[in-house]
């Protein structure tokens, strides 16, 4: 870490006056991998959306989707068949045009079981995927998937050049990545930094930017620096001129800075919260979850430590995303720190001789595993403290990024500090509930068929009211289960430069410069 | 520090004159800036030692008064004496249990060092044949830096405050049995040891009434003066994430919290280095003072 830091401040040091269309953007943490297939990270989607294309895109609204690779497509009445017709004169950064070939080979790498990727899902039941013409795709589907447009705007469904693929082997993604994005890819120093160019050809963005062709920016740098107020102090010294990283506590003296803008999108889902491996000896009693959901005051937390930047959240998914259960407002778990411990003395968790509890010679102390960085750091001790005035001795672990994502798909720890981006109920329930999405991202291990059957019924849905019901269904069955605890809804917000033209936030995966095609210096 | 043939009374020769017990206490109290150090070092490991019984809160309960300054401050308040940090638990009492954590790391690391080392670096001077092959294991020891040998057994065996005892402890070991080596070789060859050997004593009883007595009090001096240094190391891998482990406190993880609001409230990051610069700062001043008291070769 210091290391990274060291070299990040030389970096700083040394970067380019902001005249030669060069910008530096800092970010808090860095991926284990920029292969879109292989990384749930949102360090990595960052970077993905930059260095490569989707067929479709998503609008800042969120809900509106527009051209990407392909200019238009038709989806047949059964919702079973998709067509995509193709842009002409796509290239890649290495100069190679890209054909429907590269989109079939790409989608078929996405769910190919070889390719074990945690995102597999989000391609939908496919029969087959083919190219009846160089400039046209046509994805079949088992089963309609009512989201599958929307899957098809995300980093995962990124087409990739197969000879790069095939050239780098294990490498891909990390020491290069050949796309049809706006930039290229230049060079990865993990956990430091990772350059891009621009890609001098590019006239295929989509066609709510309105920069029609190449990129302004010659060269972007996204720079690790994992403190806050390093950020914070790089935008304010122009070192760095755009980030969403800057730390709550800062943000009220950086929206008086007179060299900043701030801008701020509500449209965002994007939710903080700690999930319970609910197998393990102490997080698999309910009551302990319950317990450990009355314990922790969201409220407080939002107000003391993100500084009422962010909402309190007590659901899973904002009570704003689609699907959302207006019903289940009532049952949520809310402060009761009272309440916690009646539960957990009517569980039979008695204090132990040092005040955290036991039960038939388990200690309630869950061994939570977070991500390095000021964020989670904070987070997690303020959970900890929470816990501790019931009797639960929560024991933090932190990992480095390029690390943690590891260590989060084994079995060896009892909670996790995560955040997630989602459009609806739908969205988000897929990805965590799905049994065949264990031990990853379903790190829970919640294994019900019943769940399963209603995130199919849901998945398979032609109406809304029919979607809405079956989701409604599973929000109110894990809501009841307490394997979550909720911690915050939290908005895009970008801090930029008053040098660059004012950005419109993105909140796709929780990218906010998504493509960066109006990325640009003020004249 | 003397010889007088307790068990065989067949040790005619003394070694020098030690100097009387009071003489030195009295001259170390006579040190303007020793005095006060020590003092105030005594101090601190006092509270320390009383933290629980004097620490106003529970160092490790949060409260809902986030980030409040110093009570002699405007904002402040007689409730949070030294002000509260970024999830409103008083700092007053997590510095005295922080102290508490920092001390017993040094101590223990200066302990395991001390002890090894010594005893590697006495053996040396003693066993002619093996001191090659020990110290050119040292020199290999002392080209890794403390802090990188605690990163590296940190990697392998987890944070927590036990590998970071164990890496500064194994760290102190090299430069404690090279001042040990240099002080033995020096006391071995003194007329004194010449004799033990004519009486025919074991090796044994040589190292242990000679060269050890002989030697400990330089040995000593050295592991005060080594004590800063290893504070100042342990609080830095503290700092680094990897020692302590919330919701314990130590100096140098309190400074490394209080590094993300520097900005805003700058007194949670100043508070635990100050305290850990007056530890180092006294630690110091006696180990030096000590020395000048002690040392014979600076006695004239």
């Amino acid at each position: 870490m210091k290391k990274s830091l060291l070299y990040g401040a030389i970096a700083l040091a040394l970067a380019l006056p902001a005249s030669a269309q060069e910008i530096n953007i800092v970010r808090e943490v860095d991926s284990n991998n920029y292969d879109p297939h292989k990384s749930t990270a949102r360090s990595a989607s960052e970077v993905l959306f930059m260095l490569g294309d989707t067929l479709v895109s998503l609008e800042p609204d969120m809900s509106t989707l527009t051209d990407g690779l392909a200019k238009d497509w038709e989806v047949s009445d059964d919702g079973l068949t998709y067509t995509f017709h193709l842009k002409d004169g796509i290239k890649f950064c290495d100069g190679r045009e890209m054909t429907a070939e590269d989109v079939v080979y790409s989608f078929e790498r996405w769910i190919d079981p070889e390719t074990n990727s945690p995102v597999a899902w989000r391609a939908g039941e496919v029969k087959s995927i083919t190219a009846p013409d160089p400039k046209t795709v046509k994805y079949e589907l088992e089963a309609p998937f009512s989201e599958l447009l929307y899957q098809l705007t995300q980093s995962f469904a990124t087409v990739v050049d197969k000879n790069n693929v095939e050239e780098l082997g294990d490498d891909f993604g990390v020491t290069g990545f050949n796309g049809t994005g706006p930039f290229c890819w230049q060079e990865w120093l993990p956990r430091d930094r990772l350059t891009m160019t621009r890609h001098e050809e590019y006239n295929w963005g989509p066609g709510f930017y309105e920069n029609k062709g190449a990129p302004h920016m010659a060269a972007i740098t996204w720079q690790i620096v994992p403190e806050g107020n390093t950020r914070t102090v790089a935008l304010m010294t122009n070192q760095s001129q755009i980030t969403q990283y800057i730390p709550a506590i800062a943000l009220k003296q950086v929206q008086q800075a007179p060299t900043l803008e701030m801008v701020r999108s509500d449209a965002a889902f994007w939710t903080y919260f700690i999930g319970f491996k609910i197998d393990k000896p102490s997080v698999e009693d309910p009551a302990v979850r319950k317990a450990i959901n009355l314990a922790v005051d969201q409220e407080a937390l939002a107000r003391d430590i993100m500084f009422d930047e962010v909402t309190p959240a007590y659901s899973y998914i904002s009570e704003n995303a689609l699907d959302w259960d207006k019903s289940l407002e009532d049952k949520l778990l809310r402060y009761d720190p009272e309440e916690a411990k009646r539960i957990l003395d009517e569980a039979g968790w008695m204090p132990g001789s040092d005040g955290v509890r036991e039960k038939d010679g388990v200690r309630l102390a869950p061994v939570a595993y977070i991500q390095g960085g000021s964020t989670w750091q904070g987070l997690a001790e303020f959970v900890q403290a929470e816990l501790l005035k019931v009797g639960i001795g929560m024991q933090i672990q932190t990992f480095d990024a390029t690390v943690f994502w590891g260590k989060i798909s084994t079995q060896e720890f009892d909670m996790f500090g995560m955040s997630y981006p989602y459009i609806s109920a739908g969205d988000a329930l897929n990805l965590y509930f799905l049994s065949g999405n264990i031990p990853t991202p379903n790190r829970m291990n919640w294994n019900d068929p019943e769940t399963d059957e209603w995130l199919a019924e849901g998945r398979h849905a032609t109406d809304d009211n029919t979607r809405a019901e079956a989701y409604a269904k599973v929000l109110n069955k894990v809501h009841d289960a307490a394997v979550w605890l909720p911690l915050y809804h939290e908005p895009m917000t970008i801090v930029q430069s008053a040098e660059l033209e004012t950005v419109v936030p993105h909140n796709i995966y929780g990218a906010g410069l998504y493509k960066g095609l109006d990325l640009k210096f003020r004249e | 520090m003397t010889a007088t043939g307790t068990e065989g009374g067949d040790q005619t020769i003394l070694p020098e004159a030690p100097a009387p017990r009071r003489a030195w206490w009295r001259a170390l109290l006579r040190d303007r800036a020793a005095a006060p150090a020590m003092l105030l070092l005594a101090a601190i490991v006092l509270a320390a030692i009383l933290a629980p019984w004097i620490a106003p809160h529970d160092p490790s309960a949060n409260s809902r008064a986030v980030m409040q300054p110093p009570a002699w401050t405007e904002r402040g308040t007689w409730e949070y004496l030294l002000g509260t940090d970024s999830q409103g638990r008083d700092i007053l009492s997590r510095v005295l249990y922080g102290t508490r954590l920092t001390l017993l790391i040094g101590l223990v690391a200066v302990g395991i060092g001390g002890i090894i080392g010594s005893a590697l670096g006495l053996l040396s001077a003693m066993y002619r044949r093996i001191d090659p092959w020990i110290m050119r294991l040292n020199d290999m020891m002392l080209s890794f830096p403390a802090i990188l040998l605690g990163l590296a057994l940190v990697a392998v065996a987890g944070t927590g405050v036990l590998p970071v005892i164990v890496a500064l402890g194994i760290a102190s070991i090299p430069d404690c049995a090279r001042i040990a080596r240099s002080i033995g070789i020096g006391v071995m060859g003194q007329e004194y040891i010449e004799a033990g050997r004519a009486v025919g004593l074991s090796d044994l009883a040589i190292f242990r009434r000679y060269l050890l007595r002989n030697s400990i009090s330089s040995i000593m001096i050295f592991l005060s003066l080594r004590f800063g240094q290893i504070i100042l190391i342990g609080a830095a891998l503290s700092f680094l994430g990897l020692g302590a482990q919330a919701p314990a406190s130590e100096l140098g993880m309190m400074a490394a919290q209080g590094r993300d609001t520097l900005l805003f409230a700058p007194h949670i990051a100043t508070i635990p280095s100050v305290v850990i610069f007056v530890i180092v700062l006294c630690a110091n001043i006696t180990g030096d003072a000590l020395r000048d008291v002690l040392d014979p070769r600076l006695q004239t």
